[in-house]
């Protein structure tokens, strides 16, 4: 009866259960939500639905048939296609090509006929450049066509990633967290695309992402992964007061959830971050003074005329939409790449030309985006690495101090942590580099929510040792919350900066904050409660599977709903719905 | 661009056609063997290039086809064409079953594997006594030549196997450049890009790997066909792993994703040892093909760091800003 529908899947991994016992329905044209905490095994219930791995047990029916002995591009083939969560798009291929390949792999094309160039080649090469454009248009990606793929801003490498799996004619739509690395406002759009897509292409989707306000906006149900075993399934109102998944997603301490009221979040975020003061700050000298720095790649610049002054001990933020030079100012600074002009002077020295490794050493300490750490060494390891940038390598004891969990884990290896302890890793071997101020890049990026606040609250420990903090974050409510001052960046230069208070009383900015209001409640189908007709003859099966694949999937999901509260057949809550009708 | 591009390919085919009727016996024959080496590189480009796929056992592959034309015309006196065809069918099996690990295995794993391969067939196929019946013994085979029409075709008589064989060069380069933009060539760029995004956007990974090992040995195997006819016998010394090596180094060097690399590649690989020796015979010095290896080395480590995209690759691409650049100044100045 559901599009898709699978059972009791177990999964493991050595000796982990990465999968336990999940099972899930999902019901043609239904945008379905499934969350949970980093680790709980969502991109792994994605892999063994798109073929990529297979279950220890279980088992996994689409379209009413088991997909247990299809490969993966025989699922794709069946309508199964899916996006990716670290991207995967084909980078030295044009955004044309890459849609192109999945609309060729559902049509019979030899490789004889396109290396002879056949007269039939080159009708099905316009068919499928014609068909390519088309699904490009809807997406707005048509002034992209040409260019490479993995030239392009993520944001729109994310949409490329949309395009192709919709070229794929798909039934089934697999988001593997489509809003990860976009700003908010891109995500508010994603959401209104997608429910644009499920009208335009009447595809089902399955969504996965940590982006509360997508969720709550574009699922009609919800379900949310702990630990690999399914802790709950809802509509998304039911799911936003659920205390077991607050609990667990949110973590206990946090009263606070992504998607409440935002003045809430302000309050609960200001009382942990505020009491402490800049104990270290030293009047009028700036720790860095930038003027007038202009950087960018090859024959791009991306960042110009940029000027800023941080002091010491404080924790400055920069805000701004994707794209608009935040990063590329952050490696800049660190001579990761070569300013073009300006001057960087950091504690009175010029290191606007300076070596990378010379400026670690000076005490600016650079944590980039995606953590650059080695995945294959142990947690140990890695910190004693930090000796290299004028650590002592010996005496990792300030680390563990502010990081306990990670003396537990000293022996692991990085690769093997969860996303937020890689982070408090990366963020230990900058601490033991006895910093005196560290670039921190989209430090929350791909973190559960709860984890993320844990992480904010040790920005207040710098803060206290004296460490001066630029940080470059998605979630700007939170990082506004512990940031004393920020630099608004838009189109590669510093457009506005303010004190951290006086951007979260401005309403324009909040509202296209991570803490996005909450949505309005899907359509839900009204219905009576009848009194339980029984003894009807019933319609025969095929009649009423009929019925069901015709039936809206808000409908079908408060039938099923309403069907699992009174333990009786959907169906026969169907056939008393049409009998009241007729009477 | 592409026109200057193409303009440039139908003289160098013209030069390549016409000037070494003029040369001597020793250069002809190089120039033979430039062509066969430039086959062994554009197997290449298909393989790693397009498929992204390491193989260091394409010369083993001519070598199946070499040995096998061979055995088939002194054995079974086959005319020597139909017996090159099917000493490349040989190679285009062979291809496959080496493509099996494939399957499993990729980046520097797959390199020793293939690398496997080649010393295996090197030290034990090519040279055991046992395998007599395909190698032709410790002496190899020795083919006497052929006829194509009247015109008689040997190891003294180089020039017509010449022009099969850069018929056959340009024939495969222009179906690969048409095979890069089709359907099929895009599916082989993904596998290259993302394996995993190409198995979950319907690309039949087990079928378009195993074809791109067995074209790309069929490919090797053409040049390893015709080898006997240009040289006049087989042995296993020109099919040693070296060589195999040598196309891979080659092959990076020129721009291992484009297919006039394979020209450029073959070139210098067939004529340099004739060029060294002459040079040093000229300047009464003497000159050791070593040298030459000892100086790919070295362009080998300054390509990797000026022209990671290999020579012909950089080369366009600085063709193509030019032509960026052009209108724009028209618009200008408008």
């Amino acid at each position: 009866m559901s599009l898709l529908s699978v059972k009791d899947l177990t999964v493991r991994f050595g000796g982990i259960t990465a999968l336990d016992q999940v099972s899930l329905e999902l019901n043609r044209g239904e945008i379905l939500g499934l969350i949970g905490p980093n680790g709980a095994g969502k991109t792994t219930l994605f892999n063994c639905i798109s073929g990529v791995l297979q279950p220890d047990q279980g088992r996994i029916r689409y379209q009413g048939k088991s997909l247990r002995w299809l490969k993966p591009h025989q699922r794709a083939q069946r309508g199964i296609a899916r996006t990716f969560q670290n991207l995967q798009l084909w980078g030295t291929m044009t955004v044309l090509d890459n849609v192109k390949v999945p609309i060729d792999a559902l049509g019979k094309r030899s490789l004889v006929v396109d290396a002879l160039g056949l007269p039939f080649a080159t009708y099905a090469e316009k068919a499928a450049n014609e068909r390519a454009r088309a699904i490009l248009h809807v997406l707005g990606l048509l002034d992209h066509e040409d260019r490479l793929a993995g030239d392009l801003p993520v944001g729109i490498q994310r949409r490329v990633e949309l395009a192709r799996a919709l070229a794929m004619r798909p039934q089934l739509l697999l988001l593997d967290e489509p809003a990860a690395g976009l700003d908010a406002a891109e995500t508010e759009g994603l959401a209104d695309l997608l429910t644009r897509i499920r009208e335009r292409f009447k595809v089902s989707m399955l969504l996965v992402d940590h982006d509360m306000s997508l969720v709550m906006r574009a699922c009609d149900y919800i379900y949310v992964l702990d630990f690999g075993k399914l802790l709950a399934a809802g509509r998304p109102e039911a799911i936003r007061e659920d205390p077991k998944v607050i609990a667990a997603y949110l973590g206990e301490a946090s009263a606070e959830l992504p998607g409440a009221p935002e003045e809430e979040a302000v309050v609960v975020a200001k009382t942990a971050a505020q009491p402490t003061t800049p104990v270290f700050r030293l009047p009028d000298r700036p720790l860095l003074e930038v003027s007038g720095l202009a950087a960018g790649y090859g024959h791009l610049e991306v960042v110009r005329d940029v000027n800023l002054r941080i002091s010491t001990g404080e924790v400055v933020a920069c805000i701004g939409a994707n794209g608009a030079g935040k990063t590329t100012t952050l490696r800049a600074l660190s001579g990761v790449i070569r300013p073009r002009g300006g001057r960087v002077i950091f504690e009175g020295a010029d290191i606007t030309h300076d070596r990378p490794e010379a400026i670690v050493r000076l005490g600016l300490v650079h944590i980039p985006q995606g953590r650059g750490l080695f995945p294959k060494l142990s947690v140990e390891e890695t910190l004693r690495l930090a000796s290299y940038s004028g650590a002592d390598g010996e005496n990792l004891e300030p680390a563990f101090q502010l990081f306990p969990k990670l003396r537990d884990r000293r022996r692991q290896v990085v690769g093997t942590l969860s996303g937020g302890e890689q982070q408090m890793v990366a963020m230990a071997r900058a601490i033991l580099a006895r910093p005196k101020l560290v670039l921190l890049d989209e430090m929350s990026q791909g973190l559960a929510p709860a984890i993320v606040q844990e992480l904010f609250r040790l920005l207040d420990e710098f803060r206290n040792r004296g460490v001066a903090v630029l940080l470059v974050e998605q979630f700007v409510d939170s990082a506004l919350a512990v940031a004393d001052r920020a630099y608004v960046f838009e189109q590669g230069t510093v457009v506005h900066e303010a004190s951290a208070k006086e951007l979260r009383r401005d309403k324009g900015l909040i509202a296209s904050s991570y803490l996005g209001s909450a949505p309005e409640p899907p359509a839900a189908a009204a219905h009576a409660g009848g009194n339980g007709h029984n003894g009807h003859t019933p319609l025969p099966a095929e009649l009423m599977e009929d019925l069901m694949l015709k039936l809206p999937a808000s409908m079908l999901r408060s039938l099923q709903e309403k069907s699992a509260r009174e333990g009786r057949p959907a169906q026969a809550l169907v056939l008393e719905l049409l009998e009241e009708r007729r009477s | 661009m592409n026109r200057v591009i193409r303009a440039a390919g139908f003289l160098l085919l013209a030069l390549a056609i016409t000037v070494p009727a003029r040369l001597d016996l020793e250069l002809q024959f190089d120039a033979a063997l430039a062509v066969i080496y430039g086959l062994a590189i554009l197997s290449l480009v298909l393989l790693t290039g397009y498929v992204g796929q390491i193989s260091l056992c394409q010369a083993t592959f001519m070598g199946i086809s070499a040995f096998g034309t061979g055995m088939l015309v002194n054995t079974f006196h086959l005319n020597y064409f139909v017996a090159a065809a099917a000493g490349v069918l040989m190679s285009f099996l062979v291809g496959i079953v080496v493509g099996i690990p494939a399957l499993r295995l990729r980046g520097i794993l797959l390199a020793v594997v293939t690398l496997g391969v080649a010393l295996v067939f090197d030290k034990y196929f090519f040279l055991d006594s046992a395998y007599g019946w395909f190698t032709g013994g410790s002496f190899g085979w020795h083919v006497s030549g052929t006829h194509v029409g009247s015109i008689k075709v040997d190891s003294l008589h180089v020039m017509p196997a010449y022009y099969v064989l850069l018929g056959i060069f340009v024939l495969v380069a222009l179906a690969m450049l048409r095979l890069h933009d089709s359907g099929s060539g895009r599916r082989f760029r993904a596998i290259r890009d993302s394996e995993l995004a190409a198995a979950t956007m319907g690309v039949d990974l087990t079928r378009y790997k195993l074809v791109a090992f067995g074209l790309s040995a069929a490919i090797a195997g053409l040049g390893g066909a015709l080898y006997p006819l240009v040289v006049g016998s087989v042995s296993a010394q020109p099919f040693s792993f070296l060589y195999s090596l040598q196309f891979a180094a080659f092959a990076v060097l020129m721009g291992i994703r484009y297919v006039p690399a394979a020209a450029i590649g073959g070139f210098f690989m067939g004529f340099m040892p004739v060029i060294l020796v002459r040079l040093s015979h000229s300047l009464h010095h003497d000159i050791k093909y070593d040298w030459f290896q000892v100086v790919l080395g070295a362009l080998l480590v300054a390509q990797l760091i000026l022209l990671p995209d290999g020579v012909w690759g950089d080369v366009r691409q600085k063709l193509d800003h030019l032509q960026v650049k052009a209108p724009r100044r028209k618009v200008e100045t408008a």
